[in-house]
């Protein structure tokens, strides 16, 4: 097979929605996460109090991250707004930690999900092409709506 | 909890060193392509046709492919067989993914069968779960997320639609608790309990090491006597820790002794229980100043020191529970790891003995109903 065949195209995606897909998957990888954080510490919440409100909370967080990821594909701008203020947040919070003598961050993994993944959406959101993207569907939804 | 496994450690150099590699294909392309070399053109017209989501796809299934190759020595049996399979199918995957259209089916049946193998060996004890293998799982579990992305819908039916809505994030959870559950039902022979790490020591103490055993146990219970009264302890500097729910012992910590190591007469902490009379002093803690660094073991396995870690602190109402194998604590708490510690029960402590990392269940119970 030609490395030019037409079957090339079903692997190509207009450039301008790419950002705005795999910052989705990201946020539904960390929501998912998130509800299975939440949801393993309801059984804490049985002998301590604070972990019956942390875990509720946790499981609301990861339902709203799960309607933001949506609303993200769909290139709707104030779900870029809040993904990039949550990642933003989790980032500094996770950098803050790093600092503390408390071992928060220690090997690949908490580095990979902690710093790695939200560092990923915000550049994936801030971009040039995530940018482009949502400026595109603001003017096809205003094109729309004319 | 979940250390990097040493013969694992290699993975890590391998994944930087094939990243550096393809950021280098990908610089050294255009070059070869503008001085008019025919496959660099043709293969630098079909990297910038794709689009960045299959990109990455396709970086993520070759960085898990050369991963599990790297690691064939480390497994042995059928697992290294299926490492040497797994490892090549993601490298034909990773470079169909480029060149054809097909590719897309197969790698999301790879990808899980990979996924749920790892889990499998886990639950059945025939791997370890450790950081390399739970980090290769979340960017395998990453490239699964964005090749279902990739997929086009087909008839737009409801069972269609809520399944492609929760199949990612059911395999993503069901992930998680699968290596949970593996390390949970096997854990090895350096846990005390789910989130405390013992010290490696040898097996049996020799007469000299179960004498200054002994010793340790006489010099704390002499020196702490006097601390029998909390308001002894608290007038000696001693703060009472907070009061946990979940925990009826409180530690009544002296910042003062911080840099004392293994001193009786300067222990970090004092425990007491809470008694129907009021608390009653039951032992001393000793702790080192940083997570990782071992203190003294005169007693040698007898006086075992234990770490906690693999545990996630919420500072409202002083609770903890345990993190995910992916890192993750419920939001307004944070995983932590304590500095090195060591209790010497000057109470009877049942068979786990003077230097248990935990008070026995028995011993608590008559304590508190005391």
């Amino acid at each position: 097979m030609s490395i030019t065949s037409p079957t090339l195209t079903a692997n190509t995606m207009p450039s301008t929605t790419s950002a705005p897909e795999i910052a989705s998957v990201l946020v539904v990888t960390q929501a998912s996460l998130s509800l299975v954080a939440g949801l393993s510490a309801i059984p804490f919440g049985i002998v301590e109090p604070g972990f019956r409100v942390l875990s509720l909370i946790t499981i609301l967080v990861a339902i709203a991250m799960f309607w933001l990821a949506r609303n993200l594909r769909r290139q709707r701008r104030w779900a870029r707004r809040w993904v990039i203020a949550l990642e933003a947040l989790s980032l500094v919070a996770s950098l803050l930690l790093t600092v503390l003598p408390i071992g928060a961050m220690r090997g690949p993994v908490p580095v990979l999900v902690n710093l790695v993944m939200p560092a990923a959406v915000l550049w994936l959101l801030w971009s040039r092409s995530g940018r482009a993207a949502f400026k595109a569907a603001r003017r096809s939804d205003a094109g729309g709506a004319a | 909890m979940y250390d990097i496994a040493g013969e694992h450690a290699v993975a890590i150099g391998a994944a930087i060193a094939l990243l550096a590699f393809l950021w280098l294909v990908v610089r050294v392309l255009p070059v070869l392509a503008n001085r008019r070399v025919g496959w660099a053109a043709a293969l630098l017209d079909t990297y910038r046709a794709t689009s960045a989501i299959t990109k990455l796809a396709a970086v993520l299934m070759l960085v898990s492919g050369v991963i599990h190759l790297v690691l064939i020595p480390s497994h042995e049996g059928i697992t290294g067989v299926l490492f040497v399979i797994d490892g090549l199918g993601f490298i034909v995957l990773g470079v169909a993914a480029l060149f054809t259209s097909w590719w897309r089916r197969p790698a999301v049946l790879w990808l899980v069968a990979t996924i749920a193998a790892y889990v499998v060996w886990v639950v059945a004890g025939w791997e370890t779960p450790d950081q390399i293998g739970i980090a290769f799982k979340l960017i395998e579990l990453v490239a699964l997320g964005l090749i279902l992305r990739l997929a086009q819908p087909g008839r737009r039916t409801w069972p269609r639609r809520i399944w492609r809505a929760v199949a990612f994030p059911l395999m993503a959870s069901v992930t998680t608790l699968g290596i949970w559950v593996g390390d949970l039902a096997h854990p090895d022979a350096l846990h005390a309990h789910a989130g405390a790490i013992l010290q490696p020591v040898a097996a049996v103490a020799t007469p000299e090491q179960r004498e200054a055993a002994a010793r340790l146990l006489g010099d704390t219970r002499a020196s702490i006597a006097r601390y029998k009264d909390p308001a002894a302890a608290i007038a000696a500097g001693f703060k009472p820790g907070p009061v946990s729910s979940a925990d009826p012992l409180r530690h009544f910590e002296n910042s003062a002794n911080a840099n004392a190591v293994l001193d009786p007469n300067h222990p970090q902490a004092l425990v007491y229980a809470q008694t129907k009379h009021g608390l009653q002093l039951i032992g001393a803690m000793y702790q080192m100043k940083r997570a990782g660094q071992w203190g003294p073991d005169p007693g040698g396995p007898l006086t075992q020191w234990h770490q906690h870690e693999g545990i996630c602190f919420s500072p409202f109402g002083f609770e903890f529970s345990f993190e995910t194998p992916f890192w993750t604590c419920p939001v307004g708490s944070t995983s932590i790891t304590t500095p090195p510690m060591l209790h010497v029960w000057i109470v009877d402590n049942g068979k786990a003995g003077p230097f248990a990392a935990d008070l026995d269940k028995t011993v608590q119970k008559q304590l508190q109903g005391s």
